[in-house]
């Protein structure tokens, strides 16, 4: 059952493609006018900024991120090719995924230059109030800041795999396929790195009460 | 099927339905009775505390006026060539741009931190950017970076070599088309021919 959207290299995945993408429309027009590219860049444009932000940690270098990100996803989207099928549902977005795959690449790159971990501002970084939350309202959600606080010190404390995983799925909120495709893992492998990941989370929490249950290990999926 | 793998599985449509929830402004989801308690919470948790945040408007739009700079010269050459694009050619119509536009690209591409010194080789077509291996070499290779004009609007990254020799060859050559004919008015400035004979010479660097 695992599969994978795209597969490592940028290779597609084996299987038929069909005609449907939630971004067809977008991506069609962008390549008849390059000019169009402004649509798909307003829509994903928060989503790529946050997963900068929260895999670099600092503002300027998520800017940059994103900037590159955008410039090169415009710059090779003739080269884009479709792969949703039908299994991958009506919301599926393969562009929103080889976007992913720029920017995973455009962070990990600006990771390997500045030598800099996430750890090591994260909470600083998106509590300076250099970035505005987008439409949410954290005290009308009744979050506290200490929750909130709580929740970025652990997650800075995670692999980078599992960090970019939870990311992925509750900021961006993708579904594991999509992550699959953009981290080059069978969907099997997400699942368990993300089932692995909250585990961790859970007793860095305190949270953890399984008693005498089987727990998520501390391995790496 | 390993037992780790079914957990794995009920977390995964636990999250489907919280993220659900979240759309819907509830606080919670039904979960299944095999969730163990601990991940349950620690996604709650989450799902309440990591919230997507927003670059600044300045900052969105500057970068799509420098987007539309770039997508203005792909689609001039899109339309010129019948469907495809060259670098060179992109370059090369980014010189008769409007002031604002080709000075939205130009300045986009010329600080040493906006610089994306791989943009050209994927205007080119020569490199994937979802290759994650090829990014990385490419973004190793001595030279990538290459240097500012000084005094100039035309950068390093804003035009290759390959744009150079367009240039060049459009300041020899007369207007084929009348939309052309900016394009090798600049073409034909002293300056811009300078630059040119001195980047084909190699005298002001080029790609590594």
């Amino acid at each position: 059952m695992a599969r994978a959207v795209f597969g490592r290299g940028g290779q597609p995945a084996t299987g038929s493609v069909v005609a449907f993408d939630r971004d067809r429309s977008l991506v069609e027009a962008a390549r008849r006018d390059p000019a169009q590219f402004d649509a798909l860049y307003r829509k994903y444009l928060a989503q790529v900024y946050a997963f900068a932000l929260y895999e670099l940690a600092d503002h300027h270098a998520a800017e940059d991120a994103t900037e590159r990100t955008f410039l090169r996803a415009l710059a090779a989207l003739p080269r884009f090719r479709e792969q949703a099928r039908t299994e991958d549902g009506p919301e599926a977005s393969t562009f929103r995924v080889w976007l992913f795959r720029i920017a995973r690449n455009v962070v990990a790159n600006e990771r390997r230059t500045r030598r800099r971990r996430p750890a090591a501002s994260l909470d600083l970084a998106l509590g300076a109030g250099l970035a505005i939350a987008d439409g949410t309202d954290l005290e009308a959600d009744a979050v506290t800041r200490d929750e909130a606080a709580e929740a970025l010190r652990v997650l800075r404390t995670l692999p980078d795999d599992r960090r970019r995983a939870l990311v992925l799925r509750f900021v961006d909120e993708m579904s594991t396929a999509e992550i699959a495709g953009i981290l080059g893992r069978s969907e099997g492998a997400v699942r368990v790195l993300i089932h692995r990941a909250l585990g961790s989370v859970a007793r860095e929490l305190g949270r953890d009460r399984l008693g005498g249950r089987d727990r998520p290990d501390g391995g790496r999926a | 099927m390993s037992r780790d793998h079914v957990d794995a599985l009920v977390t995964d449509r636990y999250l489907d339905s919280l993220l659900a929830a979240a759309d819907r402004h509830a606080d919670d989801a039904p979960s299944d009775a095999d969730l163990d308690t601990g991940v349950r919470d620690a996604a709650r948790v989450l799902g309440r505390s990591l919230v997507r945040f927003h670059p600044s408007f300045r900052f969105e739009e500057r970068l799509a006026s420098r987007l539309a700079a770039l997508a203005s010269a792909q689609a001039g050459v899109v339309a010129a060539a019948g469907g495809s694009t060259a670098h060179g050619a992109i370059a090369g119509r980014l010189l008769g741009f409007p002031p604002a536009a080709a000075s939205a690209f130009t300045s986009a591409a010329s600080g040493p931190t906006d610089a994306d010194p791989l943009l050209d080789a994927i205007l080119r077509g020569d490199l994937d950017p979802t290759d994650a291996d090829a990014v990385e070499r490419a973004a190793r290779l001595p030279g990538s970076r290459r240097p500012l004009i000084g005094g100039v609007a035309i950068t390093s990254a804003a035009i290759s070599i390959v744009g150079v020799a367009w240039v060049a060859w459009r300041a020899a050559h007369p207007a084929a088309h009348p939309a052309d004919g900016t394009i090798t008015r600049i073409a034909r400035s002293d300056h811009v021919r300078r630059v040119a004979a001195a980047m084909s010479a190699g005298g002001l660097g080029g790609p590594a």
